[in-house]
């Protein structure tokens, strides 16, 4: 799980180009958006982006989307129960 | 016609941003095609926004603030931009997604960030203004289209004031995709030696150039834009020379009243002959300047000429680094431009002094 969420934070760090950010940077319990890391709709979608391209996986019910995007750790757990 | 330019911002491949410096360091490059000096972007835009940004928007945004500032104006009447490429930088990394991912799974932000008018929007977004934006692409007359409508909107009483701008952006690929039909030199050269190198094509840059213009003239007013023409491809010398005459004419003005004459060439052996049979065959005893060896050429490259003018203008200083023919004589107060791309879009821009 600490290896996924270390991944994670190195892909989103990549693909939203938070620049001046590192890993360590972010606690993976923080909040992605609003006070947290402060990401925007645009951010959502190239989160979904990302999880369909290099996990596979693909969010059927967009409702789900603020539960498994609340944080690093949310999102690291639905990746670890839907990767086959 | 009243348009003061109050205000201008320069994003270039020179130290062109701020008053300190007038082309007094200029930066000698051995490359292939020139780059702008990147500005410190984090003191002029959030860091939360600017991840998002590509260069050609950092700079136009950068370019734009400065001009803004300079005029004392937060929130022009009208945003209009020129740019004859627009977001190459994030066009390509979308249409690479495209070919990499099989049409599918695409990045949004490229996406959004590549259309030619985001520019103008994200420095509409920025003040929160939405007044009349529009963006110009119309090749080598980009610019001019913009200036064009800029000065009418000002003529007719539709905005006391607006903010235009000239971009483009140059990157690795869009380039070599530019020198496959010798538009540009292959070969590093030396930007400072561009009138003597022989390769084929131009040197090809990039900038952001903005500026204020208003229908008043203000405190730290620049420069008066008078007059633009434009004409498509001129069959020969003698026509351009006969557009030249007929502009001057119109503007009450002799081929002698001319102070400097800013010129277009960007070091292409076989169309500066269009420039150098203007200034040998009409402009014989005028002084003459040219500019691309440090901005470079590229679609709205005269918005840089532009620049150069209004500075020139309002410092009543010559730089010797643009001097093609000797500049002795007064502080210019009629400086006109005569730019062509390709030998197929040219254009005059006069300025006078206010």
């Amino acid at each position: 799980m600490e290896e996924l969420i270390q991944k994670l934070k190195v892909q989103i760090i990549e693909q939203l180009n938070l620049e001046d950010m590192e890993p360590d940077d972010i606690d993976e319990t923080d909040p992605l958006f609003g006070n947290g890391l402060g990401l925007d709709s645009i951010d959502a979608l190239e989160l979904i982006v990302l999880l369909e391209k290099e996990y596979g996986i693909k969010i059927e019910n967009p409702k789900d989307g603020q539960k498994i995007f609340y944080s690093i750790k949310s999102m690291a757990e639905f990746i670890k129960s839907h990767q086959k | 016609m009243k348009a003061y330019i109050n205000g201008i911002g320069a994003v270039s491949p020179q130290n062109t941003l701020g008053k300190e410096h007038f082309l007094d360091d200029v930066t000698a490059v051995e490359e292939r095609y020139l780059q702008i000096l990147k500005p410190d972007y984090k003191t002029y835009i959030d860091p939360k926004v600017l991840r998002r940004m590509s260069k050609i928007v950092r700079m136009s945004i950068v370019a734009a603030r400065t001009a803004l500032d300079e005029a004392g104006i937060a929130k022009p009447d009208a945003i209009i931009t020129g740019t004859g490429m627009g977001c190459q930088a994030d066009t390509e990394k979308f249409l690479n997604a495209v070919l990499d991912n099989d049409e599918a799974l695409l990045n949004p932000t490229a996406f959004i960030q590549s259309t030619h008018n985001t520019m103008g929007a994200q420095i509409a977004l920025m003040q929160a203004n939405n007044h009349y934006n529009l963006t110009f692409v119309n090749r080598g007359f980009s610019f001019e289209s913009a200036l064009l409508d800029g000065l009418m909107l000002l003529n007719e009483g539709e905005v006391l004031n607006l903010l235009l701008g000239g971009i483009d952006e140059i990157t690795d690929e869009s380039w070599l995709i530019s020198t496959k039909n010798d538009m540009y030199k292959v070969e590093p050269l030396n930007n400072l030696n561009l009138l003597n190198d022989r390769q084929t094509g131009g040197l090809s840059g990039e900038g952001a150039n903005f500026f204020v213009l208003s229908n008043q003239k203000g405190i730290d007013t620049y420069t008066r834009i008078s007059g633009i023409e434009t004409f498509y491809k001129p069959k020969n010398s003698g026509i351009i020379q006969e557009k030249i005459s007929n502009f001057l004419k119109k503007h009450e003005l002799d081929l002698k009243d001319i102070d400097l004459v800013i010129l277009g060439y960007n070091g292409n052996p076989l169309l500066d002959t269009v420039y150098s049979e203007i200034e040998n065959r009409l402009f014989i005893y005028q002084p003459t300047a040219y500019f691309k060896h440090l901005s470079g050429e590229y679609d709205t490259a005269v918005s840089f000429a532009v620049w150069l003018a209004a500075k020139i203008i309002k410092t009543g200083i010559v730089p010797e680094v643009v001097q093609k023919r000797k500049y002795t004589g007064r502080a210019p107060k009629n400086v006109l431009i005569f730019n062509h791309v390709r030998n197929i879009y040219h254009s005059l821009i006069l300025l006078q002094q206010a």
